[in-house]
């Protein structure tokens, strides 16, 4: 019998959570540390005219104050260099970083982030993604939609000319934020070769690295990104957020400098799960057969693209659902918008498409008369079908499971829909 | 900005007598944590809303990022740190780890203080009393299915052993 495989086995440090020695991003602490607050937009949309810090810096206790001024190269991002690490001449959300300010107390650096003085000329805000797809939405950046994509499987229009019936539905999910229950925590040190550490409550530190390197226009071999044990994330913690502005305060000071999210930050500065607007449309035949489905899928992105395009896409191939249909167009857009920027979040985009697809499923089946269940059985893909991405399948058991999930939850194929 | 006038308390900790120095505004959490070095607490929310930074004052569960710290003078705090009896782990603990309780860990402390609270007080709760008991307390990883496993079977076993281990 292996000593692993198969054998139930205690996490390696569950003795260190049960004894509360496992150290997470807070309780990591240095000598000299110096306590960092960010100064964050707190409108949605605005032409930043200045940011002046005087006030803040003339706090007893302030060492340290930072702005978009101070950042060697200002935008970072995923899959697009669109985000600043500090607003430089516009607001496009609330939870926008403004200013870092580094003092000797919490309190100093509190009271001194909320004596910088900001000055904004506001502009129209766009929230709805539909809203701000129109040619005379206000422009979050210069195009409100960064990225589009379409997927063409057969001849739709043939396939809805085929079907008996065609069903249309409009599906919306909503914002979810990950409520990981520790907040974001960094703490940089820029020691005195030169180095730059930082220990940051991120799932991703090698991306960190990189996006500092960049920002910074630092050499990676110059950085290290250390990551403690993490207080959850489910995404959450998937990408930089204010690391460049706490290294910025320790360069400018000398001294290692630490920042803890409050809880209000994780709602309003943080990524959220992309908000999508669906459009479901499908040509059914009255035995059952599938002929055509047609699906826009738009995306919220928030002010910045981060994972906004990479969850589209896994959306995107998923979209059409588990479902041999020979005529498919899928549409996706991500549009910019004025609300919190969407990120990774688990499922990572797919969630919101399995949600509108199997809720339209049901809607089709009802609309011919047909169980639902019998209906999915009818038309769910097996090994050796190709998906509307070109994608053959091998060793597919979708139909089999259904089978077992019918006789488990008592489900009556044959009785009507069984509810 | 004006000063907080500063109060010298003295209270046990895990047993242990202490003094601290502290500011009218402290929360027992930014004593304990900042202060003291007991960073086993968790602070998660800093408004009584996670309990992840659940400690017993007086054997009674209590948020301490929500009570000040003056008023914990005189008065008896044990947190995740004095659960164990040095190497030997509390039931509670030995269970947790048993049935996979936790994933990330970080609700853990606050979960096992309000646990701890909860088995003083019933040693033999039902499923619905534990569930009610870690009601405080947020957990996004597990589901809550196995920490409630978890209490019900460190029950079962101090029960056993005759209520020892409290």
């Amino acid at each position: 019998m292996s000593p692993v495989i198969g054998q139930r086995l205690p996490r390696h440090d569950a003795v260190l959570q049960v004894t509360g020695r496992s150290l997470y991003g807070e309780d990591i602490k240095m000598p000299g540390m110096l306590y960092c607050k960010v100064r964050r937009a707190g409108i949605p949309h605005a032409r930043l005219i200045e940011v002046d810090t005087s006030a803040a810096e003339a706090i007893p206790g302030v060492m340290g104050v930072v702005t978009a001024k101070d950042v060697p190269f200002n935008a970072f991002g995923f899959t697009h260099l669109d985000q600043p690490v500090m607003a430089q001449d516009k607001i496009r959300y609330e939870g926008d970083a403004i200013a870092g300010v580094a003092a000797t107390s919490l309190e100093v650096a509190d009271q001194a982030a909320k004596a910088i003085k900001i000055k904004y000329e506001e502009l129209p805000a766009v929230f709805d993604p539909l809203e701000a797809m129109k040619p005379d939405a206000p422009k979050v950046h210069k195009d409100n939609i960064p990225t589009h994509f379409t997927v063409v499987h057969g001849d739709i229009e043939k396939g809805f000319a085929e079907a008996d019936k065609i069903i249309e539905e409009r599906y919306t999910t909503q914002f979810v934020e990950h409520v990981h229950i520790e907040p974001h925590a960094q703490l940089a040190y820029y020691d005195p070769t030169g180095r730059l550490t930082v220990w940051t409550t991120v799932q991703r530190p090698f991306l960190v690295a990189s996006d500092l390197g960049k920002v910074l226009k630092m050499p990676l071999s110059k950085i290290r990104v250390l990551t403690p044990c993490i207080g959850g994330g489910f995404g959450g913690k998937n990408e930089m957020t204010t690391e460049a502005i706490v290294a910025l305060l320790s360069m400018k000071t000398g001294r290692p400098v630490k920042l803890v999210f409050t809880r209000e930050e994780e709602f309003t500065a943080t990524t959220v799960r992309h908000p999508y607007v669906m459009f479901y449309k499908t040509g059914v035949k009255m035995d059952g057969t599938i002929t055509a489905r047609e699906v826009k899928i738009i995306s919220d992105a928030g002010a910045y693209v981060s994972w906004g395009e990479s969850t589209l896409t896994k959306a995107l191939v998923h979209a059409a659902g588990p479902y041999r249909i020979p005529n498919v167009r899928i549409e996706a857009y991500l549009v910019y918008t004025n609300n919190n920027i969407g990120g990774a979040m688990r499922g990572f985009g797919v969630p919101q498409a399995g949600y509108a697809y199997e809720c339209h499923t049901d809607s089709v089946a009802r609309a011919i008369g047909m169980d639902p269940m019998e209906f999915r059985m009818k038309n769910c893909v097996v090994s050796g079908d190709t998906l509307p991405t070109g994608q053959t399948l091998q060793n597919a058991t979708l139909d089999e499971i259904l089978k077992k999930l019918s006789s488990m939850s008592g489900w009556k194929v044959a009785g009507g829909d069984g509810r | 900005m004006t000063e907080a006038s500063t109060h010298h308390i003295r209270f046990t900790l895990n047993g242990s007598e202490v003094s601290a120095d502290v500011k009218a505004n402290d929360t027992l959490l930014n004593v304990l944590r900042e202060q003291l070095g007991y960073t086993g607490t968790k602070r998660g929310c800093e408004t009584g809303e996670c309990g992840a930074c659940t400690v017993l004052v007086d054997g009674k569960a209590v948020n301490a990022c929500l009570i000040l710290a003056p008023k914990v003078d005189g008065r008896a705090i044990q947190t995740i740190e004095g659960l164990a009896k040095g190497a030997e782990l509390h039931p509670l603990q030995k269970a947790f780890i048993e049935e996979g309780a936790l994933q990330c860990g970080f609700c853990g402390p606050g979960m096992l203080m309000s646990a701890k609270a909860l088995l003083d007080e019933i040693p033999n709760p039902t499923e619905d009393q534990v569930r009610r008991g870690i009601s405080g307390n947020i957990c996004r990883c597990t589901g809550y299915a196995k920490i409630v496993k978890a209490i019900m079977k460190a029950s079962r076993q101090m029960a056993r052993v005759g209520g020892e281990g409290a």
